[in-house]
């Protein structure tokens, strides 16, 4: 089983993985002082590009990645998987409408975008992977192939 | 009001002793409310408690999943950890209106501003 790599490019090159620091120190940072954080990036749901925690587990069946995406929809949740890189991305367009009188000022549009990329074990049944967004948690099912799974085969002594 | 966060690093002596940790969280204010949103993902309606307690509202959110037994972790970035924020409340609030909505991991609490500072048009008279 391939290792997952804390970037999000699948791609290692030593210039990139000087932002990497850079981000880490980020994530402490705001694991440390949450509210500070969310002000630095102008909210909870303003304008920032971000990564989220995922999870992964494994049983003899299946994998399974949850990942920690609090308050969106469930169509602006993307799972995809090309060669694989599994990624999953959230996309949010908030317009809040205020009572202001002027309309320019009235009507303020928060993006959120979030990415994230992991590589996959091999030998998973592509075909045949499930996802479900339950309060806020992604959790994608990704089976194992038949092959992989653990068999056990009676021997008869004789 | 002081919307700081008031003894969040309270150590619980309740059992099971799990770690609580402070969510994400920002406060914005309106007209006639301030408005208090908190992310809490892995929390179940039901495993959250919402409490105002004279000067202070406290929020406890239990993280509900936890991964069956014959699950391994191969990888984890999220704490083994629930939430719990306190906020100090003041005299601008109306303790009594104070409502709480969960909606897919967000959390938001509307703290109604009490009538008396509510801005407030005066006629003059003569």
């Amino acid at each position: 089983m391939k290792i997952i790599r804390y970037q999000t490019s699948p791609l290692f090159s030593p210039a990139a993985s000087y932002p990497t620091l850079r981000d880490e120190m980020d994530r402490l940072f705001d694991v440390a002082f949450p509210a500070l954080s969310s002000l630095q990036r102008g909210g909870l749901f303003g304008d920032w590009q971000g990564e989220f925690p995922v999870d992964l587990y494994q049983d003899k069946d299946a994998f399974t990645l949850r990942a920690e995406l609090p308050g969106f929809r469930k169509e602006d949740i993307g799972v995809e998987v090309t060669d694989g890189i599994l990624t999953v991305t959230g996309h949010q367009k908030t317009e809040t409408k205020s009572d202001q009188k002027d309309k320019e000022a009235a009507t303020a549009v928060q993006e959120r975008r979030v990415s994230r990329a992991v590589s996959l074990p091999e030998n998973l049944a592509l075909d045949k992977i499930q996802a479900a967004y339950e309060n806020g948690v992604l959790s994608v099912t990704l089976p194992k192939r038949e092959e992989v799974k653990p068999k056990q085969i009676a021997i008869e002594v004789k | 009001m002081s919307l700081l966060t008031k003894n969040n690093n309270h150590v619980s002596t309740e059992t099971p002793p799990r770690r609580a940790v402070v969510p994400r969280y920002e406060v914005q204010e309106t007209a006639d409310a301030f408005i208090v949103t908190a992310f809490v993902p892995g929390v179940d309606r039901s495993a959250l408690e919402t409490q105002v307690d004279g000067e202070s509202l406290t929020v406890f959110a239990r993280r509900t999943w936890t991964p069956p037994a014959e699950w391994t972790a191969v990888y984890r970035e999220t704490p083994v950890a629930d939430y719990r924020l306190v906020l100090e409340l003041d005299h601008r609030i109306n303790r009594d209106a104070v409502r709480a909505e969960l909606n897919q991991g967000v959390l938001t609490l509307t703290l109604p501003k009490a009538e008396a500072v509510k801005p407030r048009r005066i006629e003059i008279k003569g």
